[in-house]
């Protein structure tokens, strides 16, 4: 089956970048005869990166979960199936090149980098482990989601602020939609979030007797966490609102990725495993 | 085809002859009955702000454009029109200026989403007044069909092309929904009305109007159904509302940043559209730098109304696309009601009917017999379809007009379902 699996890492990054040119065509023209060609590609995309994922976790007899570049290609699977869900329940379209971009990175990182990895490290070999990352890469997915719908919704409010009425005016949904549907993903990732660092804390100090609260990823972990709590206690309890709380989320998003960055190739960090 | 057509609109003639030519349904009613009369039996008459227009196939050759022009003037007393207010076409070209009418192409408002509407009414009228024919039954069924698949196949009615209109489309830019939010016209002209109008038939939740004159605020607040507020207090109102339109003829600003930004400390800072349709302007421009404050005036508006304008003007050659295509089909099918290949076709399709009963039924036969079916059956077609033969080449010798022959061969052809059992075998 390792041919297979070489055949579809090659082969992914091209789905992906033909799912986001097929989306970028129609956000560009705005045709209607696209909206089928476009789930098409989204689906056979998913599709294929599902099979991939179970060739090798049945290959290399575990999940692709223990090193940063595993976690990659499963993050550009669920940032595209979390929006794929989102196309089909709330029918908005216009937004997909701008998530779907998100994933063609990953998942063109991952195919440049990933290795054959039979042998994992035994603290690797752990249920607890399998149900914590699984919660923490779809809790990372509804932040993306959540960034870049407030990214989108940043443009959009400049545009209408300065009276330039162009293609985000015409193919992106109104603000208010866009201000939910960041909102609601930061809800949803940071739900799952929590539920990540509880088992996190229940499992590690099983794992790492030794470890220290002060690591790179706790602490960046623990920033991004607090972030999104307070942007959602303020939403709830306070007047907080539109671009205060965008700004928020994507700020949780970069300091994400930073400390992703910095845990796993910067610094020293028990929870660097490549 | 000897379809005539005659139109006087927005092209050729000014607005007050326009007006004063316009037809109500009444009016359009005893026209229709008088051309029924005097020229022909089946038509059409199309009546709106823009347009007058009549289409018809005459009964005598003597009738031409000029009675059509005059039936037009006359309808109204004391209109004078010259010979260049009115545009006139025969055959394919009326055919034509119909589809081109029906799609909006020809309208003033390129795209115009009502045109469609008005000449389908007008339609109905014809239908109504049975001032329908075999052959206007299918002009009617093809412009329809014309006017559908425009606006189903290209972007020509697509986007807002009305300032008060684009004013609309914006908000909904910004607000998902308007059944959950508040709006306040200040000035209750033209412009104020018909943007009121527009708010209310997108459901807003609560609409209220102000003006200086209470009076005519009033009348319009009993028109839309919505409430009123007294134009000295409305400054003090202004944080309970989503949306405010300017539309007064006020020559100083009537709302100042100041006032904005009290109204926005007061909601939270919850978002507030301006829209400022006036001229020369009611609302500080400055008021845009406030936070969560969308304000719009008249250029910003006007921008997306040239935007969308030029976008329907891009999509003009593929309706004229869908125009041609149309036209082909229906000369298509005119040209098959002719006396020659209608007897073709006739024959054809009972001798198809003739070899699929024998093919089936050929093994019941022994190999001597086979020969003798052909020709028995062969005779017997020929026997069955030598009158209307011999009818269907009396229909082009008897000199009644093309349109009356057509007629009748159209209902043979009807009768047979020789135009169906074609379009079966094509596809």
């Amino acid at each position: 089956m390792i041919p297979v699996i070489h055949f579809l890492n090659v082969i992914l990054p091209i789905l992906y970048l033909g799912t986001f040119s097929v989306y970028f065509y129609d956000f560009m023209r705005g045709e209607k005869k696209f909206v089928n060609v476009k789930r098409l590609f989204i689906f056979i995309t998913l599709f294929t990166h599902l099979i991939y994922l179970l060739i090798r976790t049945n290959e290399f007899d575990h999940p692709p979960i223990t090193n940063v570049f595993e976690i990659f290609t499963v993050l550009a699977f669920s940032i595209t199936f979390s929006y794929f869900l989102l196309e089909l329940i709330t029918d908005i379209r216009g937004t997909g090149p701008f998530i779907i971009i998100i994933s063609l990175v990953f998942q063109l990182i991952s195919s440049l980098f990933i290795a054959d990895q039979f042998e994992v490290k035994e603290v690797l070999k752990n249920n607890l482990l399998g149900v914590h990352v699984v919660n923490a890469l779809l809790g990372y997915s509804g932040f993306t989601i959540s960034a870049v719908y407030g990214f989108l919704y940043l443009t959009l409010y400049n545009d209408l602020k300065h009276n330039r009425f162009g293609l985000i005016f015409n193919r992106l949904p109104n603000l208010e939609v866009l201000e939910k549907l960041s909102f609601y993903s930061a809800i949803i990732g940071f739900i799952l979030l929590t539920v990540a660092i509880i088992i996190g804390v229940i499992w590690l100090p099983k794992a790492f007797p030794k470890f220290s609260f002060l690591d790179p990823k706790l602490i960046g972990t623990g920033i991004v966490w607090m972030l999104y709590g307070l942007g959602i206690f303020t939403k709830f309890f306070s007047r907080w609102r539109g671009k205060k709380l965008i700004l928020l989320s994507i700020t949780g998003f970069l300091i994400a990725i930073f400390s992703t960055i910095l845990s796993n190739f910067l610094a020293s960090s028990f929870h660097s495993f490549y | 085809m000897n379809l005539l057509a005659v139109s006087i609109n927005h092209k050729t003639a000014p607005v007050k002859l326009r007006e004063t030519l316009y037809l109500s349904e009444n009016e359009v009613r005893e026209l229709i009955e008088k051309v029924k009369r005097e020229y022909f039996t089946q038509g059409l008459l199309i009546s709106t702000c823009n347009r007058t227009e009549i289409y018809g196939i005459p009964d005598s050759k003597a009738i031409t454009h000029l009675h059509l022009q005059r039936l037009i003037t006359e309808s109204k007393n004391s209109v004078n029109t010259t010979a260049e207010n009115f545009q006139t076409f025969i055959s394919r070209d009326s055919l034509n200026h119909l589809f081109s009418v029906i799609t909006g192409i020809d309208s003033m408002l390129i795209g115009d989403n009502q045109i469609f509407k008005q000449v389908k009414d007008s339609i109905h009228i014809a239908d109504e007044m049975h001032f329908t024919g075999f052959l206007m039954r299918h002009v009617f069924d093809s412009a329809i069909r014309v006017g559908k698949r425009a606006i189903s196949e290209t972007k020509i009615s697509e986007g807002a092309v009305t300032v008060s209109y684009a004013a609309v489309q914006l908000i909904e830019k910004i607000f998902s929904n308007l059944g959950k939010k508040s709006a306040l016209v200040i000035g209750t002209g033209e412009t104020g009305e018909i943007a009121a109008k527009h708010l209310a038939d997108k459901g807003i939740a609560k609409l209220t109007v102000t003006n200086r004159t209470t009076k005519k605020a009033k009348l319009l607040a009993n028109k839309l159904n919505c409430s009123l507020l007294l134009f000295e207090e409305f400054k003090d109102h202004l944080h309970k509302y989503d949306i405010i339109f300017c539309a007064t003829s006020s020559e100083d600003i009537l709302i100042r940043k100041q006032d904005i930004e009290t109204a926005m400390k007061k909601r939270g800072y919850a978002p507030m559209v301006l829209m400022d349709i006036a001229v020369p302007r009611d609302i500080d421009p400055e008021s845009k730098e406030i936070d969560y404050v969308f304000y719009h005036d008249i250029d910003s508006l006007n921008i997306i109304v040239e935007q969308n304008v030029a976008k329907r003007r891009d999509e003009i050659p593929k309706v004229k696309k869908i125009i041609e295509e149309e036209l082909d089909s229906f000369f298509e099918w005119y040209n098959s009601l002719q006396s020659a290949p209608t007897i073709k076709n006739l024959r054809d399709h009972f001798d198809a009917i003739r070899a699929e009963e024998v093919e089936k039924n050929i093994n019941k036969f022994s190999a001597d017999d086979r020969e003798k079916l052909e020709i028995v059956t062969k005779r017997i077609i020929n026997k069955i379809l030598h009158a209307p033969t011999v009818e269907l080449k009396k229909v082009n010798d008897s000199g009644t007009g093309a349109e009356d022959a057509a007629t009748k061969i159209g209902i043979i052809r009807s009768l047979f379902g020789i135009d169906k059992a074609k379009s079966d075998i094509k596809e």
